[in-house]
């Protein structure tokens, strides 16, 4: 045992062995740090039958007929060049940064939730709490129906309201509408109708003036671009779900 | 760095990760979407489901609107779809291509028909989606480049495409036409609901020889649609749409082809002559009368009822006349042959000559606006092309920036802007809102069109009609007994003048009415035509000049500064009663009716006014908005 110790020893005393010694560490801690030289798995290009196909499969969607050998192997080059092209980009960060690419990446993954997505079901639950955080936008808003007695102002000018109110009197008291007012091509009465329904009619201010307030019975003199009327609401619908 | 590069002939042994890296989609040819969602759908003031109405409601819609279907709808970077044309005339919001918000503020429609260019029909969309063939075109680039000019030199491949009616080779490719065309199908189907608001399934025939303007919109009755449309890819002729409809009919499609802006057809659209030259036969009028029994009147790109020329007596022909040709800063030269009263009255000429009418058209209206959306008011303008023409200082009302003043922007040489306007609307009266009674509607004519107010106009024509009252039930129901309404025939009874009834009422959201006309056209024994205008019934109890056939000017004014328009002034609804002075029971003849709002502010001058500039010395500042009802012909009796 001695007798080794004391070769060894010797041996790394000699500059030699230390040198080589040296040269074994920098060289391990080179391939560790840099890579060795031979080409690693990441700068491989590897066209693939599968990858041949498609290139001649797109050439003949767009001209018609498949490639010849020679534009064939135009394709594979050309891809090829893109591939190298595509890895230097990304390696230098070409694509951060890249509105176009960012787009794309988030198309691609709008794509790829929308796959996933469609396979799954909303539950009842699920349903019903979104129904309720957005009551809101599934609410149907107000509606009235109505009839109305019409006293024009095209015929009557400026004494439309008081003909109205003079109508208003004679509808309270108990005379059939059908026997006041003047014949328009306004409907005598609406339907079930949303407040913009009656406005893109009468306008917006009579359908202002028919949804707000508490009015039984015949009401008015309410004004439009027609004259002025004595309404009549038949039903209300308060806003409801759905 | 070494790169070993593994040939692919000799088969390698593994398939690279890399293919999924190099972002081959293989959705190739499909329209990728880039919405998913309709907005919220639930929009306000839909009217409920009524019961059918046997005196007939009217009803009101757009039979012409592009989305980003379109080619070049698309290309004004318009991405809004189908879904949210449907969205916008239900009356909830949508968004324009510039990012800011659209909506109706007179209320809602109540039917549209989405009309995408059939050639190339979502195309554009497929040639910029990554990945896919199309978007391997040579110059796919250059069609979403940031310069203009390489904008237009690619937009120019299809121009020269529809120009000349042939398929570029590297678009040939059906796939995206199917599949956005599928989309049409099925968006329609989504926002049909029977009674409340009617959708048809429609596209555009762009037929352009030479840059002349032979464009049709098909609208199909049912949800039944062909594979694909019939474009001017397959034909340029209209005769040849006409025989492919012919064909749907017999296999239980029915559908009806609508042609617009005859103004720019150069004298086209309504010639005497067939596509071969040979002059029309009776074939032909009953092939065109049996596929396109109506015409679109008015639309963004100016009206085509008449003009000055060939209406030298019509003080109102000269209203948002465009005498350019489409796609194309060419004049047009030759009038007669492209505006409908002409035609009209042409149809009469050839029936005297050969037994049969081509062109016994009933009136509707459209827009024409390739945004999903069209304003239809002249105070909610935001124009019809996208990023082409969102700001006031692209479309003329408003000096370009680099330009102080008008004055300043025409001593430069500068040429005047092309007149274009708001959307127009048609007008049908139908006894329930669905596809089979407004497809009725259309059918037998009882329609009208509008500049883009929902101006509500009847026109009955009958003997035996004193006294009658269109303002009441009982009066519309003696009229439809003993009187035929617009669009319809009446018989000449010997020893009686046909008498008219019309009534007409204003939108609120628009101006009092001025004046109700109708206008007559008939044939001599000579078999040639003739026109003339009578005022029927005036404003503010104006009476008729017996001489001159005409309303007392009613005196309504509108304040340029502010477009205040009078409001003492003008009619909420105006009716008349009418027989014909000249009335001849010899002669052939038709009669439409049309109605005139006060004036009122135009588009332009609303962006003026905003811009705190002065109005385009060019343009008309203000605008009668109107109301125009298809014929009612009369027969003599005893007729061939």
């Amino acid at each position: 045992m001695r007798a080794k110790f004391l070769y060894l020893s010797r041996i790394a005393r000699e500059p030699l062995a230390q040198f080589m010694i040296a040269g074994a560490v920098l060289f391990l801690a080179n391939s560790l740090i840099n890579g060795s030289d031979e080409p690693s798995p990441a700068y491989a290009i590897t066209i693939s039958e599968g990858r041949v196909q498609q290139l001649a499969e797109s050439y003949r969607l767009l001209s018609g007929r498949f490639p010849s050998e020679a534009e064939l192997q135009a394709l594979v080059d050309d891809f090829i060049q893109e591939e190298i092209a595509y890895r230097e980009a990304v390696a230098m960060g070409l694509d951060a940064d890249d509105t176009i690419v960012r787009r794309r990446m988030r198309q691609k993954l709008d794509f790829l939730i929308e796959d996933t997505a469609a396979g799954e079901e909303p539950t009842e639950e699920e349903l019903k709490a979104w129904f309720e955080d957005h009551a809101d936008l599934y609410r149907l808003p107000p509606r009235m129906s109505f009839r109305h007695v019409l006293a024009s102002g095209d015929a009557r000018s400026e004494n439309a309201e008081q003909d109205a109110t003079a109508f208003l009197t004679a509808l309270q008291s108990g005379v059939e509408p059908e026997r006041l007012g003047d014949a328009s091509m306004l409907p005598e009465a609406l339907p079930l109708t949303t407040q913009t329904g009656v406005a893109a009619l009468f306008g917006e201010k009579f359908a202002a003036n028919v949804f707000q307030g508490e009015n039984e019975g015949w009401f008015g003199p309410v004004t439009s671009p027609f004259g002025a009327h004595a309404v009549l609401i038949l039903s209300r619908e308060a806003a409801s779900p759905p | 760095m070494k790169i070993t590069c593994h040939n692919g002939f000799a088969a390698a042994a593994f398939i690279a990760a890399l293919s999924a890296c190099a972002g081959e989609d293989m959705r190739s040819g499909a329209a990728a979407p880039e919405e998913t969602q309709a907005e919220d759908t639930s929009a306000p003031g839909q009217q409920p489901a009524t019961a059918p109405n046997p005196l007939r409601n009217v009803y009101f819609g757009d039979l012409h609107l592009h989305t980003r279907n379109s080619y070049d709808a698309y290309l004004f970077n318009v991405r809004a779809t189908p879904d949210d044309a449907y969205i916008y005339a239900k009356g909830g919001t949508i968004k324009h291509a510039a990012g800011f918000d659209l909506s109706l503020d007179a209320g809602p429609l109540d039917f549209l028909a989405v009309t995408d260019h059939a050639e190339y029909l979502g195309v554009l969309q497929a040639i910029d989606t990554p990945g896919t063939e199309y978007s391997r075109a040579p110059y796919a680039e250059d069609l979403f480049s940031e310069d203009r000019g390489k904008i237009i030199a690619a937009f120019g491949h299809f121009v020269d495409s529809l120009l000349s009616g042939e398929i570029m080779p590297e678009l040939s490719d059906m796939t995206a036409t199917r599949s956005a065309w599928q989309d049409t199908v099925d968006s329609a189907e989504r926002h049909n609901e029977p009674g409340v608001f009617t959708t048809f399934i429609g596209y555009e025939f762009t037929s352009l020889p030479e840059f002349r303007n032979l464009h049709r919109n098909v609208i199909f009755e049912g949800g039944d649609a062909p594979a694909a449309p019939f474009s001017a890819l397959d034909s340029q002729n209209p005769e040849d749409l006409w025989r492919w409809l012919d064909q749907r009919r017999a296999d239980g499609v029915e559908a009806l082809a609508i042609p617009h802006n005859s103004n720019a057809s150069d004298g086209t659209m309504f010639e005497r002559t067939k596509w071969d030259g040979e002059p029309i036969d009776r074939a032909y009028a009953e092939l065109r009368m049996r596929n396109e029994p109506l015409v679109e009147i008015i639309q963004t790109k100016g009206q085509s009822e008449t003009m000055p020329l060939l209406s030298p007596n019509d003080e109102f022909a000269g209203f948002e006349v465009m005498d350019l040709y489409v796609g194309v800063n060419k004049e047009v030269t030759t009038f007669a042959g492209g505006y409908v009263r002409d035609a009209l009255k042409r149809g009469l000429e050839i029936e005297s000559e050969i037994g049969a009418n081509p062109y016994k058209v009933g009136v509707v209206a459209g827009s024409d606006g390739h945004n999903a959306a069209s304003p239809y008011e002249e105070d909610n303008y935001f124009a019809n092309h996208g990023m082409l023409d969102w700001k006031p200082e692209f479309r003329g009302s408003v000096p370009p920036a680099d330009y102080e003043s008008w004055g300043a922007y025409y001593a430069d040489g500068r040429a005047a802007p092309r007149t274009m306007g708001s959307g127009g609307l048609t007008g049908v009266w139908a006894k329930e809102n669905t596809r089979t009674s407004i497809y009725a509607a259309l059918r037998r004519k009882e329609t009208f069109g509008t500049s883009g107010p929902r101006i509500r106009v009847r026109l009955f024509a009958g003997y035996d009609l004193n006294g009658v009252d269109l303002a009441t039930d009982e009066g519309v129901r003696t009229a439809y007994e003993k009187g035929v309404p617009m669009g319809g025939n009446l018989i000449g009874k010997t020893g009686e003048a046909p008498q008219f009834i019309v009534i007409a009422m204003r939108d609120v959201h628009s101006a009092p009415l001025q004046r109700i006309q109708i206008v007559k056209g008939w044939t001599d024994e000579a078999g040639k035509s003739f026109e003339k205008i009578f005022d029927v019934a005036c404003a503010d109890g104006g009476a008729v000049d017996p001489e001159t056939q005409l309303c007392p000017d009613n005196g309504a004014t509108v304040d340029l500064q502010t477009c205040a328009f009078s409001q003492d002034k003008g009619d909420a609804e105006i009716k008349g009663a009418w027989t014909d002075p000249e009335f001849d029971p010899a002669q052939s003849a038709f009669y439409y009716a049309r109605v005139l709002e006060n004036p009122t502010c135009r588009w332009s001058t609303w962006d003026a006014i905003r811009a705190k500039v002065e109005p385009n010395p060019k343009l008309s500042q203000k605008i009668q908005e109107r109301a125009y009802t298809s014929p009612i012909w009369f027969t003599p009796a005893n007729a061939r």
